[in-house]
């Protein structure tokens, strides 16, 4: 490895010395507290938790799971976002559907948070518009298992089905099959 | 046309040598760097030329042939990437597309489907359509062991070759004409035989898939390997498909050996993964009390066993062996027994009492349900030891062996009256069991030692024909198992 | 009816009566009507004189006959390739009369049925086989019972069976009735069917001639093909020859329909000229309306537009060289009122409908154009689909086991090129 020798200049020591700096930024707090005080400047300072932040609309929040118009879940268990995820912290099993209409749902659709990076790349990999990224992000906890995020969680948690009410249903139509699905061949029929 | 008489042809400039009455997509398959697409044409059966995806220029040919039922004839100059060609194979996939459903997320195939891969390799284009699809019955119960989607089905007809010439049940056909026409069974039939599974194998999309291995896993977290199917005496190639990350194996396919199993594999070989998984495994050696042992512990209390027995003197020593290991290991345990005895223990080998050994069905499937019966035959033949065959284990109670020594059938379901032959052994005064099966069956004999399963270990294996195979050794599905060889060498 | 109107290549419009010789005679079906017209001689003399089988190729041959059904290929060519040495062959005939606008080879069997049993027999004789069916369309209920009735009375007459007229030939004939599937006129369609397969052609090589029904040689011919042989039997090549153009002898039966005065079934002799047929054997259009575009050859010929119609003269070549075919001989007339739209709509659903679905192209092609062409006659079309109509058209073309995805494909590219004005005023 090589090694960078860098000799100090003497004549800026002075000026980007620590306490030359650390005066100059004394001075912009005292600058700045002055004029909030006197009102003469708006603060960005939000009073949390009494007062909410509102991040905009493409805040990648904590995940939840959309739903058909029905109310049911709209993942198909495709495996997609497990397999697009980087921290690998998605867990799928896939079952059979008792709904006639879509073959394949999730048994069990868990996400481990703490090892979630929030990049987002599973809302990007669903091809049918059932995981997304909301604006919840205050997520802390103490209880154990509230780490895992259960299919029931994703799906039903207050915060979602109160903060975003219609908006959790989409209502994109590609893993809803049509009706005619029943066999018209004789002697073979749907399971 | 004689057999020998060869035909000389370019594909693609290259040069190839076919015999006569050869077809183009043969030389090409044999030429082997070059691909063309096609669907319905399956080495293992007959020609449909249904597809018409594998199209090719001939020089001198007006227009494009099918290169799957067009005969090579000398001096033939075909081209599989010309222009036109190319455009042929885009728009022929676009045909198969155009009423297939695209519900590739919920489609198991999705990850080995026929249609995605050329879809990468030779298509790439936007889609024309713009019409409504033409709607198909989904997701049918069509037997045991597969279900049916007659939408993604893109009506290649190998399922029902497949029926018709190699098992000759002819269960399916193709209903209706144009683009309502749909495969599916005849009135009240279902699709019942051995070689089931074949049909979600050769199916080149979705429309068949297994009932098993249903929404199980995505094909692409599977780790392909290839082994020595252990069911019966055939000794089928397969390719065994592990979870990468979790080591759970999920299913096993036939790998292609004209040798032996030709393309196909029987549903019995196809169930041969479920002892493989660590839920059904012995993982640690157990005492007569069935509490775990650590190996160093259970190696010592083998060692002390056999000591107890060796001198000249001393009472009888019982090798039982079942003829589902491999060469190496019969050798090994034999020879490591007669080393610490002094004296060569009495050899047993232990055959199922119901077994049909001679039965076949014409396939593949033979009654013998051991993969190395012929090799077990040749390694005793090798050490010089004449063994006693014993139809269950009667003949090795009689014995009054004061120890036997068991290396116990890996497919435990090849053996129907284990049970009743364990009980045998439970009479014995001292017994080491060599098993790789969690199940009580063997509980309470003097010492239990897992064992590994065929994916885990390398050795040879002989098929009932005399052909030597080679398992090749998978990573374990506990790091902490030991293989006999490994154990005998602690004790 | 049958008759040309006037005089035509210096000979008269009543000797241009190979086929159609019993038309207008009083209760003709029966083998006595027939036997009075020369019926069963040329079978009879064949048979007594003993000749080689292989002159009797031969004659066909030189005859230049060639296959009535559509496709035109050489009768006695096709007889040929059967092996000698093969013991067991077969000969079917092809009364599968499906082509839209087709209605010859019904006619012949409501006039003369035996002439076909008497040309079968001929032609079996020629090439060497025992047995023989006529395969046919199932909706044809009352040609079925015509032509068992001749077979019948053929049998009766000592004409049919074994050792016929003491010559030591055998041969027996059945009729079997196919289930109304367009596709089954296509000879190895047929040949499936036959056998109690679905109807869907078989990939060639091989060919029937070498591997047929149940894998024996066997050759399939047209209704009208095999009727005029016995004709030619009696008069020789020479004199067929002296009929139609050097490529094209013969007569050939034209069905003409659509709006004209005189539709029906005609005998032509070929090259004759198309715009004279329409305008004298036809009577003209109704009501004086103008011609727009004529289907030439059934529904799986590409339309000739007025303007070309000019100069077509009815015979292999010429249609051939304008792009269009003569196929079964079924002459449609389309006048301006009817937009080409609807046609193509009208044509694109029956080729959907019959498509057998076995190769890909043709499956999704057909039913891909059916769709596109219903929803551009109702007016949901724009430009791009009828580019796209020609786009598929020429992809399904040339590219599967049997004709029909050129029969679909030809009249569709046909109409978007030759009539795109026609599409533009109905786009939604």
């Amino acid at each position: 490895m090589a090694v960078v020798n860098v000799t100090r200049n003497p004549e800026k020591s002075l000026k980007n010395g620590y306490l030359a700096t650390s005066l100059v930024g004394l001075g912009t707090t005292l600058k700045t507290f002055t004029k909030q005080l006197f009102r003469l400047e708006e603060s960005n300072t939000v009073q949390w938790p009494e007062v909410e932040y509102k991040y905009s609309d493409r805040f990648k929040g904590a995940h939840f799971l959309t739903k058909r118009p029905d109310g049911k879940v709209r993942c198909t268990a495709c495996f997609l976002c497990a397999t697009n995820c980087p921290a690998q912290c998605i867990t799928i099993v896939a079952g059979e559907s008792p709904d006639k209409g879509v073959e394949k749902y999730p048994v069990r659709f868990e996400i481990d948070i703490l090892r979630c990076v929030f990049c987002g790349y599973c809302e990007e990999a669903c091809p049918v518009d059932a995981i997304r990224m909301g604006h919840e992000y205050s997520m802390a906890g103490l209880a154990e298992d509230k780490w895992v995020y259960t299919k029931d969680y994703l799906l039903n948690r207050e915060a979602i089905t109160q903060t975003l009410g219609e908006k959790q249903v989409s209502e994109k139509d590609e893993n809803v099959k049509h009706d005619s699905v029943e066999s018209g061949l004789p002697g073979i029929h749907r399971k | 046309m004689s057999q020998e008489q060869s035909v000389q042809l370019t594909v693609d400039g290259r040069e190839v040598s076919v015999p006569a009455g050869s077809t183009i997509m043969e030389a090409v398959r044999k030429l082997g760097e070059i691909e063309v697409p096609h669907f319905c044409w399956h080495p293992g059966l007959s020609v449909a030329g249904v597809c018409r995806f594998c199209m090719v220029k001939i020089e001198g040919v007006p227009k494009l042939q099918i290169a799957c039922n067009t005969e090579v004839r000398e001096g033939m100059a075909v081209d599989t990437i010309a222009a036109d060609v190319k455009e042929a194979h885009k728009w022929a996939l676009e045909f198969h597309l155009i009423n297939h459903p695209l519900d590739c997320p919920i489609c198991d195939q999705a990850g080995e489907c026929e249609l995605q891969n050329y879809y990468m390799k030779v298509g790439k284009y936007t889609s024309q359509m713009d019409e409504d699809k033409v709607l198909k019955p989904k997701a049918l119960d069509v037997g045991d062991t597969l279900v049916l989607d007659t939408e993604r089905c893109i009506l290649c007809s190998r399922c029902v070759r497949f029926e018709d010439e190699i098992t000759k049940t002819s269960t399916l056909g193709i209903f209706n004409r144009g683009d309502r026409a749909v495969i599916g069974t005849f009135p009240d039939r279902r699709i019942q035989h051995n070689y089931s599974y074949n049909l979600a194998d050769i199916c080149p999309v979705g429309a068949f898939t297994a009932k098993d291995f249903r929404f199980q896993c995505r094909v692409w977290f599977l780790k392909e390997s290839e082994s020595i199917c252990p069911g019966c005496s055939t000794g089928c190639n397969v390719k065994v498909f592990q979870n990468g990350n979790s080591r759970e194996y999920f299913r096993l396919k036939p790998l292609e050996n004209p040798e032996v199993n030709g393309h196909w594999m029987c549903d019995y070989g196809r169930t041969q993964f479920e002892h493989l998984n660590v839920k059904d495994r012995l993982v640690s050696p157990l005492g007569a009390d069935n509490s775990a042992l650590s190996w160093s512990d259970a190696a010592a209390r083998f060692g002390e066993l056999v000591k107890s027995q060796a001198g000249a003197d001393n009472g009888k020593v019982a090798l039982v062996l079942t003829p589902q290991h491999t060469n190496e290991e019969f050798s090994a345990i034999f020879s490591h027994l007669k080393s610490q005895l002094g004296r060569e223990p009495e050899v047993f080998v232990w055959r199922e009492a119901t077994e049909e050994r001679d039965s076949f069905d014409g396939i593949l499937f033979r009654g013998d349900r051991n993969p190395n019966t012929r090799g077990l035959e040749d390694t005793l033949k090798e050490l010089g030891v004449s063994a006693k065959e014993c139809s269950g284990l009667k003949d090795v109670g009689l014995s009054q062996a004061q120890l036997a020594v068991v290396l116990g059938p890996e497919v435990e379901r090849a053996y129907p009256s284990l049970e009743t032959d364990l009980a045998v052994l439970r009479e014995m005064p001292a017994v080491v069991y060599f098993g790789n099966h969690r199940s009580q069956a063997a509980a309470g004999l003097s010492l239990r030692v897992p064992t590994l399963v065929f994916t885990e270990k390398e050795g040879t294996y002989v098929n009932h024909a005399g052909l030597k195979q080679t398992l090749k050794a998978n990573a374990r599905v506990m790091p902490s198992l030991k293989s006999l060889t490994e154990f005998l060498g602690g004790a | 009816m049958p008759l040309i109107k006037r005089e035509y290549n210096g000979k008269s419009p009543e000797d241009f009566r190979l086929v159609l010789d019993f038309e207008g005679m009083e209760n003709p079906q029966g083998i006595d009507a027939y036997k009075s017209k020369k019926g069963y001689e040329a079978l009879t003399a064949v048979l007594k004189e003993k000749r080689k089988p292989d002159d009797l190729i031969q004659l066909v041959k030189d005859s230049g006959l060639r296959g009535r059904g559509g496709a035109g290929f050489p009768t006695g060519l096709k007889w040929g390739f059967v092996p000698k040495d093969a013991p067991e062959k077969y000969l079917l005939c092809n009364f599968d009369e499906g082509e839209p606008g087709t209605y010859k080879d019904r006619y012949i069997t409501e006039i003369s049925p035996h002439m076909l049993v008497e040309g079968m027999v001929i032609s079996a004789y020629a090439f060497g086989a025992a047995k023989s069916y006529v395969y046919l369309r199932g909706e044809f209920y009352d040609e079925i019972g015509w032509t068992e009735k001749a077979i019948r009375e053929a049998y009766d007459a000592g004409f049919l069976g074994e050792n016929i007229l003491g010559s030591g030939f055998t041969h027996h004939m059945d009729v079997y009735t196919g289930s109304g599937a367009y596709i089954c006129g296509e000879e190895t369609a047929m040949i499936s069917s036959l056998e109690g397969k679905k109807g869907q052609p078989k990939l060639k090589p091989p060919f029937p001639a070498v591997a047929g029904y149940l894998g024996k040689p066997t050759v399939v011919n047209n209704v009208e093909t095999l009727a005029v042989v016995p004709w030619i039997v009696r008069n020789g090549a020479e004199a067929y020859r002296a009929f139609g153009t050097e490529k094209s002898p013969g007569t050939k039966l034209f069905n003409l329909s659509g709006p004209v005065k005189n539709p029906g079934c005609f005998e032509v002799p070929l090259g004759y000229p198309l715009k004279r047929f329409i305008e004298e054997e036809g009577g003209g259009l109704l009501d004086g309306k103008k011609l727009k575009a004529v289907i030439p050859g059934g529904a799986s010929a590409p339309v000739l537009t007025a303007e070309e119609v000019e100069n077509i003269t009815l015979d292999y070549e010429c249609l051939q060289a304008a792009g269009s075919m003569l196929g079964s001989g079924a002459v449609i007339v389309i006048p301006e009122d009817v937009s080409m739209v609807d046609v193509l709509d009208n044509l694109m659903h029956f080729f959907k409908s019959e498509s057998c679905g076995q190769c890909t192209p043709c499956r999704e092609g057909t039913g891909w154009l059916g769709s596109m062409a219903h929803s551009l006659a109702a007016g949901h079309g724009q430009a791009s689909d009828v580019e796209r109509v020609a786009a598929i058209a020429s992809q399904m073309a040339g590219k599967t086991i049997c004709a029909f995805s050129d029969a679909a494909a030809g009249p569709a590219m046909s109409i978007v090129q030759k009539f795109p004005h026609e599409f533009q005023s109905r786009f939604g």
